[in-house]
């Protein structure tokens, strides 16, 4: 079963790379191919972003219970987030690069992705930093809500700052509605759950890898 | 009223060691004093230019405030772990007092060094303010969050290794919208306008870290 589930998932993302390139139309007001990196850099910034709305549930579990089982999933959601977070950016500023003529212009959805690679990298710091595991998944974990709480004031903040935005229309915009050709939706809706399947079938393999260094470090200890 | 007597405890007891040793007095204000030299120093005798002045001091007024608290604060609880008095600390206060007292120290320490960088600041920089009570409001609640975010960060930081290096890594995400609306609150003081709720946004801000801090500190402080 978990085979076939497997197999399906790397086919599943084949048949997206092969639609975002051969079936899907390319966007109006694009340069050449560039509209297409839409079907991979929107999953990987909808990703990131589930992985880290992920660790904070686990961080709040954690408090919650003391389960250190809790703790371990966090760290993995985090460890994933910052990943796709990075892929993100990188495939933005390329893009940027070909669309806007520069690599970085501090548009508000930039300064935003940066801010919280440099948040979820401190919180990784902050795990080295400390020896003892249940001093360091306690400080973690209140390190990660107290993000969860400061995160909103950026919705605000950001936006005066630099007050337009020359980042393409969310897929849901502010009228509501989706402006998008239906071949590319599909392509993109695809794309997206693929991504999203991914990053919990990798989230489950590194709870694992850990789960099992810890035990070896254990067993290190005992004998 | 038990519990405030413990935070007027705490607070006395910080000022009176402090007093004793004047170790981030000293460090904070000396600290903040010579950065403002070398960077009017560093600008020249003619300064920053009549148009960018509005836009550039209150960043550099701020990045030192900040940096002076990264240099002063996190001694607060690093002190009592070294010392070995946090173990009496724990068994005599409530945790919530404790936080409250230890913020009460931090937010005096931060608005005694405004009181002492604040008017040199003007003075070398040649800034001339329009409107004195929106500054005092910047200031004071500027002051509120970062040390409020300080006092969390420093008691979290204390029980990690390499304390010093940590400080600012953890702290700084977590300040960015505060220094950002207090930056835009003091260009408004110097312009003599300002954007509708930013005083707003930054109480707001205070508000949560301290609500938050309230609910969280206690996961910190007790092993």
């Amino acid at each position: 079963m978990k085979t076939l589930l497997r197999w399906s998932l790397w086919l599943w993302i084949a048949l997206c790379i092969v639609g975002a390139f051969l079936y899907a139309p390319l966007a109006e007001g694009f340069v050449g191919q560039s509209s297409r990196i839409l079907f991979f850099h929107v999953p990987m910034a909808w990703c990131s972003f589930v992985a880290f709305i992920t660790a904070g549930v686990h961080a709040i579990r954690y408090l919650a219970r003391r389960d250190p089982a809790q703790d371990r999933a966090a760290e993995a959601a985090v460890q994933l987030g910052l990943l796709f977070c990075v892929l993100a950016t990188v495939t933005g500023a390329i893009w940027a690069r070909v669309m806007w003529g520069a690599y970085w212009n501090w548009d508000p959805r930039q300064a935003s992705i940066v801010i919280v690679l440099v948040f979820y990298a401190a919180y990784l710091v902050l795990r080295d930093a400390i020896e003892d595991p249940s001093t360091r998944a306690r400080l973690a974990s209140v390190y990660a809500v107290l993000g969860l709480v400061v995160s909103p004031f950026f919705f605000f903040v950001l936006p005066r700052i630099v007050e337009f935005t020359l980042h393409p229309d969310s897929v849901i915009n502010q009228r509501g509605s989706v402006d998008m050709e239906s071949r590319m939706l599909q392509v993109l809706l695809a794309a997206t759950v693929g991504f999203t399947a991914l990053f919990f079938w990798l989230h489950r393999l590194q709870i694992r890898i850990s789960t099992l260094r810890m035990h070896r470090e254990s067993e290190e200890l005992v004998s | 009223m038990w519990w405030f007597r413990q935070v007027r405890a705490v607070f006395v007891k910080d000022w009176r060691t402090e007093l004793r040793t004047r170790h981030a007095l000293h460090t904070i204000a000396l600290f903040a004093v010579s950065t403002l030299l070398t960077v009017s120093l560093a600008l020249g005798p003619a300064g920053v230019s009549a148009e960018t002045r509005t836009s550039t001091l209150p960043v550099i007024l701020w990045i030192i405030l900040l940096f002076a608290a990264a240099a002063g604060l996190p001694r607060c609880f690093v002190a009592e772990e070294e010392g070995h008095t946090a173990a009496a600390l724990r068994l005599t206060a409530a945790p919530s007092a404790v936080f409250a007292g230890k913020c009460a120290f931090a937010v005096a320490l931060l608005v005694g060094l405004e009181l002492l960088l604040t008017p040199l600041f003007l003075a070398l920089m040649g800034l001339e303010i329009a409107d004195a009570a929106m500054l005092v409001t910047a200031l004071v609640l500027g002051a509120l969050g970062l040390g409020t975010a300080s006092v969390l960060v420093a008691a979290m930081v204390a029980q990690a290794r390499g304390r010093g290096a940590l400080f600012p890594v953890l702290s700084f995400p977590l300040l960015i919208p505060l220094l950002l609306l207090a930056v835009e609150l003091t260009r408004g003081a110097v312009a003599g306008s300002l954007p509708p709720g930013v005083a707003e946004q930054l109480l707001l801000y205070d508000a949560s870290l301290i609500v938050a801090g309230l609910m969280l500190f206690p996961v910190i402080w007790n092993p």
